[in-house]
């Protein structure tokens, strides 16, 4: 049995969550991961392969090609802000967003940054689509940091989204992580979603789990994942149990399944 | 510190800061509760019955014209430019922009058919809809965090009702001891009896969605200019309960409510 919590959105809802997060269990050793590499390679595929919460919850429908846009860079834009606040209390939402875009602004200006980045989307739009980046930056960045504020214990904004690499499967698992919270030697991860939770929204909380699990040097899940959708005003959890932790690898396995599926069905 | 001159639309959300009420945590259940039981009488449909400020407009079930959607699109995003303190843009960067960022709706596919004529008349309209925005709202301090277009979602009857919103601008915390959130709603139409059930409806989405009872829900004309500022409080918030209750008990003709 899995541990799919849905919480009502309240000023002291994540303090709860984080209070209540029981410890994680054991690692992830070589027996796991070396099991969940060899369920991955026996789906096969002549392309890479790539596998996050997003496409578990699209039930292994592939995204059309990713563009930037307002919306898309407000993560990004709005994470770096949140580093910036975290670091310096001075400093305002909207003054933390605009040095983190004329960061990526100077970043571009450098002519060594892909052409792909948000660095260089950034440098190529004009003013009014950049101002409107920053707006959904300031948005998410408040929300965010207020989401945070509640919080008594110490939390950091995670310099990157964890990834794990299953080379012999040609599969990458990605996941994302917005804010880590140290519950003594454990740890509680935070994401911060748009609109609403879908149907399979704990399937993608517990693939997150997972990713962030294998991603961690010794294997330690996370002792609780919690996932934030301030729009619809609802919190879930899921707890960094192996119960857990095997039912996100199935969901993993069972969406590569799908895509292979579906891959040989439209040649 | 220098104080800054503020607008009449920004002092009228801010107030008197003394004067402000403690902030409401407990309201939202009650109202929930209340909504809950109204929303299950309501036959279940599929897809779910989706409602959101329009649905409070008397108007609500005629689709508005696709230079007008597009000229209060283009305000918001006017507005939003505001709040963050970037420079003032010609409708066309504006028009741009949004386009730019919406992707291949229906609405933006029919922005590209629109022709030389009905464009510049567009451009024209947001042009001065824009100054009087500009000339009301002035600049927002960022000190007040400032949030543009916050969306929300909110789920009834196990889904079968789904509440939508969108806020042009929301200043304040949510953290502090008083109230301190309010929200504004720009419109382009004259101001009238609907815009005071939508200011009533943005409260009460805001309240569900975290819990928190906003302190002030104003609603601004930027054709007129006028500006109404509701106050935040547990009448309000039943009252904004009942007029979507009134909404719910009305058969839906189609999908949207």
């Amino acid at each position: 049995m899995t541990t799919l919590g849905h919480h009502r959105y309240s000023r002291h809802v994540l303090e709860r969550l984080v209070e209540s997060a029981p410890a994680p269990e054991g690692p992830l050793g070589a027996p796991e991961r070396d099991a969940l590499g060899a369920r991955l390679a026996a789906v096969p595929t002549l392309e890479k392969r790539r596998v996050d919460a997003w496409l578990i919850e699209r039930r292994a429908i592939a995204s059309s090609a990713f563009a930037w846009s307002p919306a898309r860079a407000r993560r990004a834009l709005g994470r770096g802000a949140l580093r910036r606040l975290a670091a310096d209390a001075r400093l305002t939402p909207l003054a933390a967003v605009t040095e983190e875009v004329l960061d990526h602004l100077a970043r571009a200006a450098t002519g060594f940054v892909g052409s792909g980045t948000l660095a260089a989307y950034l440098a190529a739009v004009d003013d009014a689509t950049r101002a409107l980046c920053a707006a959904e930056a300031v948005t998410w960045a408040t929300q965010t940091g207020e989401a945070a504020a509640t919080l008594s214990h110490s939390w950091a904004i995670p310099p990157a989204d964890p990834y794990y690499d299953v080379a012999g499967a040609r599969t990458t698992l990605r996941g994302q992580r917005d804010l880590v919270v140290a519950v003594g030697a454990a740890r509680v991860v935070v994401r911060v979603r748009a609109g609403a939770p879908g149907p399979r929204a704990g399937a993608g909380l517990r693939v997150d789990l997972l990713v962030d699990a294998l991603a961690d040097t010794a294997g330690t899940p996370a002792a609780r994942l919690v996932g934030l959708w301030p729009e619809a005003g609802v919190a879930l959890s899921v707890d960094g149990t192996l119960e857990d932790l095997r039912a996100g690898a199935r969901a993993v396995v069972r969406a590569a399944v799908v895509s292979r599926r579906r891959s040989l069905q439209s040649a | 510190m220098p104080s800054v001159a503020l607008s009449p639309v920004l002092e009228a959300l801010r107030g008197n800061p003394d004067e402000r009420p403690a902030v409401d945590l407990c309201a939202a259940a009650g109202l929930r509760a209340r909504l809950e039981s109204a929303a299950r009488a309501v036959a279940r449909t599929t897809p779910p019955r989706r409602v959101s400020a329009t649905s409070l407009r008397a108007r609500a079930l005629t689709s508005a014209p696709v230079g007008a959607t597009l000229r209060g699109l283009l305000v918001a995003s006017a507005l939003r430019l505001l709040a963050v303190g970037a420079r003032p843009q010609p409708p066309g960067a504006l028009l741009a922009a949004w386009r730019a960022s919406e992707g291949d709706t229906p609405l933006a596919l029919a922005s590209d058919q629109l022709d030389a004529d009905e464009r510049a008349r567009l451009e024209s309209d947001v042009a001065a809809h824009v100054a009087t925005l500009r000339a009301r709202v002035g600049s927002v301090p960022a000190a007040w965090a400032p949030r543009t277009a916050v969306r929300a979602h909110q789920r009834l009857a196990g889904g079968d009702v789904v509440l939508s919103d969108v806020v042009d601008l929301m200043v304040g915390t949510t953290l502090g001891p008083s109230a301190a959130v309010s929200l504004l709603d720009v419109t382009t139409a004259p101001l009238g009896e609907d815009d005071e059930r939508v200011a009533r409806y943005h409260a009460l989405v805001q309240t569900l969605r975290t819990a928190t009872v906003p302190l002030r829900s104003a609603v601004l004309s930027t054709a007129t200019g006028e500006l109404w500022c509701l106050e935040v409080d547990a009448a309000t918030l039943e009252h904004a309960v009942d007029d979507l209750i009134a909404v719910l008990e009305v058969p839906t003709l189609g999908r949207a409510a």
